[in-house]
């Protein structure tokens, strides 16, 4: 049979680096958008050096993790506004248990409260799934629930952690320091393993293929009720790490502070990360730098010398700019099709 | 009937409803290794349902199903490939959003499964690192065909996979075809296309209304024998001895010509659906329209209520070129649609005078309150179509034929010049429907046009003046209503009244 592939749709019919800029144009655009704005901010201030940098890495680390999970709830086709619940939860039982707690038994310690919270989001998965009462529903329930819990946990803001834990999440054991490279490594480790295993695995690539259109993964063999219960896990999972971070940086626990704020901000982050609130469209490596920015703006305002009252007003303005773009390039590849 | 042992699959009184509507009575079904087995019926006869039962998507109600005479268990798509039964469905199962490989890997497949059927399809040289929604609607047929291929079924189960492809392609899918039947595999083949269906099936099942009325040995069978099955046999007693297809019909010349042309369309084309449209519609008329599912009707309606542009050709409304951006610009030039989907149209909380007075609502001028006479408007509609309004409060609790009536009357409140009607008595009870044919009648009579696109063709004599036949895109056939017969309209809705392709 003399067939031939159209040229259109034949290996190298497109000059690869073309591929990938269309690909991870975002994902690429963020980085570049993040690097600038710490070279800006080097501008800004007098002295820039490794404090500077360990100050926005550590603390803009409980954002990022934060963020990761929302996105991979997000791109498998759901929305999960308890992640905020969760951080405050998990953060407050690590400071209630690792209180004078040595070194060993406080990694014991948060390794069993990212157990606990994998299995506790599945849980909401599968109540998602099984009730058909749509996430953003069911996620309102478990945020109020988990800030119920932390509060109940750890009524006044108190406890502690080993300083061998804090220096995991902060590279000092004082919690404050100019060691950016220990959650760097965790940072990146975490978001290659999650990148490697949403882009290559088969129950990864589930999550974009139900996220994306439910009806094809099916017909794919993908059962949709797994799909929806692993995200919510990976995703509670991720909280987890968000929580503990926030126990590390502050030394302590506390509930008081706002779960749904921080829910706010992850889906903010994701936004800016190129995550599609539809579902299927996204990647976790980008949620990173946006995560970073997000957390970042304030210190750069403040720096140019804006009142961090109308900080909000700008970050509001970037979120809406930057969907906006996004809208407008969707439109044109869209037209030009 | 077979000897079940020697049968690969048997169905056996499969019955389905959605809701209110049986979509399978009672279906039977069986097919033999190394036969191509046709399954055959017109719109709605339940072919797509049978085959999603068949590949476990959705599950029967009752009946059942055995697979080498092994009673089989089908509850998800696994259960079915499980089973050996691998199916190209009508929509591609491709998933959008990740690239060709990703899709393999997502169903188990590993890219060598799939190379030798890509290279037989003459896509050899594909490049997998491409995103689906970078590949052309027919490539991603051909690779839903060759992803079931690499599944080694006993059983493929093609439903309408040649509606999107070309020729030379469809031509590929055939030797693909014959190939597994050489093997000693079995086809299930649906398909619209009867000549192909003669050509390369052994045996055919069609259905009507939910149930198998005949299995037909092919050989030796002529398309007419397929038609009239497919139509009911009570219509072949009167049928005599016409042939089927009319290939002169008459001009349609029923209407006076000098009543002015409202509504014209000059070779309409949209993407790949709509190849070339053009009709004239006068004061007055009711303009039918019918065609098989998928032949460009949807975005022939869609370029005629505004909600899409041609992307060549125009459309002209009175005369004067309609650019519309939206259906507000189409409404405005007195453009009017009744979607097929009551549920589309309906605010189905609301009470059934605020959906009447829906269109009312866009004169700023209303924002606040409805006139009185406009308020008096709605209810000389609610009259005039007789809507049983006990249960007004709520739209959603009407009958479907109330419901569909409060769609055509909130025009009626409105006012508008032409109607474009897209199936509106689907799922309607007979007297509904002869309600609205009637209403249909008295609005040409005062001065409307109407465009009514339908898939039952019984309908067409009853109510319009003339009608169109689309096939793939194209006005295959054009007749004076009156001297129209389901069987030739049927023919001609298959493309068999002039070679299109």
């Amino acid at each position: 049979m003399t067939a031939t592939t159209p040229s259109a749709l034949a290996t190298g019919s497109q000059a690869s680096w073309r591929r990938w800029l269309r690909r991870h144009g975002w994902t690429f655009g963020v980085w570049i958008l993040f690097i600038a704005l710490i070279a800006y901010y080097a501008t800004l201030i007098p002295k820039f050096g490794s404090f500077q940098v360990a100050s926005i890495v550590n603390n803009g680390s409980p954002l990022v993790f934060l963020a990761a999970a929302q996105a991979v709830i997000v791109i498998a086709g759901g929305i999960d506004l308890g992640v905020g619940g969760m951080l405050v939860l998990t953060s407050v039982t690590a400071a209630r248990f690792m209180e004078d707690q040595p070194f060993g038994a406080t990694i014991m310690i948060a390794l069993l409260i990212i157990a606990a919270a994998v299995a506790i989001n599945a849980v909401v998965g599968w109540v998602i799934d099984r009730s058909k009462v749509p996430d953003i529903v069911i996620t309102l329930g478990s945020l109020y629930f988990f800030q119920g819990l932390a509060l109940a946990m750890l009524p006044n803001p108190g406890g502690g952690t080993s300083e061998g834990f804090r220096w995991i999440f902060t590279g000092s054991k004082s919690g404050i320091g100019s060691n950016p490279w220990p959650v760097m490594v965790l940072i990146t480790i975490t978001i290659l393993a999650l990148g490697w295993w949403m882009g290559k695995t088969h129950s990864g690539l589930s999550l974009y293929a139900v996220g994306s259109n439910k009806t094809a993964a099916y017909l794919s063999g993908i059962r949709a009720a797994r799909v929806k219960i692993i995200s919510y896990a990976v995703g509670g999972g991720l909280a987890a790490m968000a929580g503990l971070a926030n126990t590390a940086i502050a030394g302590r626990g506390n509930a008081n502070i706002v779960g749904g704020n921080l829910t706010l901000k992850s889906v903010a982050a994701i936004v800016l990360g190129g995550v599609a609130l539809t579902g299927g469209i996204g990647s976790v490596i980008a949620v990173v730098p946006a995560g970073l920015i997000l957390f970042f703006l304030n210190p750069i305002l403040s720096a140019m010398g804006i009142d961090p009252n109308r900080a909000q007003v700008i970050q509001g303005v970037l979120i809406v700019l930057v969907m906006m773009v996004t809208g407008l390039i969707e439109w044109r590849r869209r037209r030009r099709s | 009937m077979t000897d079940e042992k020697q049968a690969l699959l048997t169905a056996r009184d499969v019955a389905k409803r959605f809701g209110s509507v049986v979509a399978l009575r009672s279906a039977n079904l069986t097919v033999r290794p190394g036969e191509i087995h046709a399954l055959l019926g017109a719109n709605g006869a339940g072919k797509s349902t049978l085959v999603k039962i068949l590949s476990a998507v959705i599950s029967s109600d009752s009946g059942s199903i055995s697979v080498h005479g092994r009673e089989a268990s089908l509850r998800k798509p696994t259960d079915a490939t499980g089973a050996g039964i691998a199916t190209v469905f009508q929509d591609p199962a491709l998933v959008p959003n990740l690239t060709l490989a990703q899709n393999l890997r997502i169903s188990h497949l590993e890219e060598a499964d799939v190379m030798p059927w890509l290279e037989q399809m003459g896509l050899g040289h594909i490049d997998l690192d491409l995103m689906v929604t970078d590949v052309p609607l027919a490539y991603q047929r051909l690779l839903d065909l060759s992803r079931a291929l690499a599944r080694d079924p006993q059983l493929l189960m093609l439903d309408e996979i040649t509606a999107a492809l070309t020729t030379d392609q469809a031509q590929y899918v055939f030797d693909v075809m014959r190939d597994w039947k050489d093997r000693g595999r079995s086809v299930l083949f649906i398909s619209h296309r009867l000549s192909e269906v003669l050509e390369l099936c052994d045996q055919a099942t069609i259905l009507r209304n939910g149930v198998d009325v005949a299995h037909l040995e092919l050989a030796g069978v002529g398309e007419d024998r397929l038609v009239t099955a497919m139509l009911g046999e009570e219509l072949v007693e009167h049928r005599g001895d016409e042939t089927v297809e009319e290939p002169d019909a008459p001009e349609a010349t029923v209407l006076d010509s000098s009543e002015p042309v409202v509504l014209e369309g000059r070779d309409l084309h949209l993407r790949d659906k709509v190849n070339g449209i053009s009709f004239e519609l006068r004061r007055g008329e009711i303009l039918g329209l019918t065609a098989l599912e998928g032949q460009g009707q949807d975005q022939l309606f869609q370029i005629l209520s505004g909600d899409h542009r041609p992307s060549s050709g125009e459309l002209l409304v009175n005369g004067t070129k309609l650019n519309a951006r939206s259906p507000y610009d189409a409404i405005r030039r007195g453009l009017v649609l009744v979607p097929a989907d009551r549920q589309l149209a309906l605010l189905p909380q609301r009470s059934v005078r605020e959906n009447m007075a829906t269109p009312l609502y866009n004169r700023p001028s209303r924002w606040f309150t409805l006139a009185r006479d406009e308020s008096a408007r709605v209810d000389r509609a609610v009259d005039r179509l007789d809507i049983d309004v006990r249960a007004g409060s709520q739209a959603q609790r009407l009958s479907g034929g109330n419901q569909q009536k409060v769609t055509i009357g909130r025009w009626l409140a409105a006012g508008f010049d032409t109607l474009l009607c897209f199936d509106p008595t689907r799922g309607i009870d007979i007297q509904t429907k002869a309600q609205i044919y009637e209403l249909l009648k008295e609005l040409a009579a005062s001065g409307a046009s109407v465009v009514l696109y339908t898939s039952e063709l019984r309908e067409i004599p009853l109510v319009c003046d003339r009608v169109l036949v689309l096939y793939n895109g194209r006005i295959v056939h054009e007749q004076a209503a009156s001297t129209t017969s389901e069987e030739g309209l049927l023919s001609a809705a298959h493309g068999l009244g002039e070679e299109a392709g």
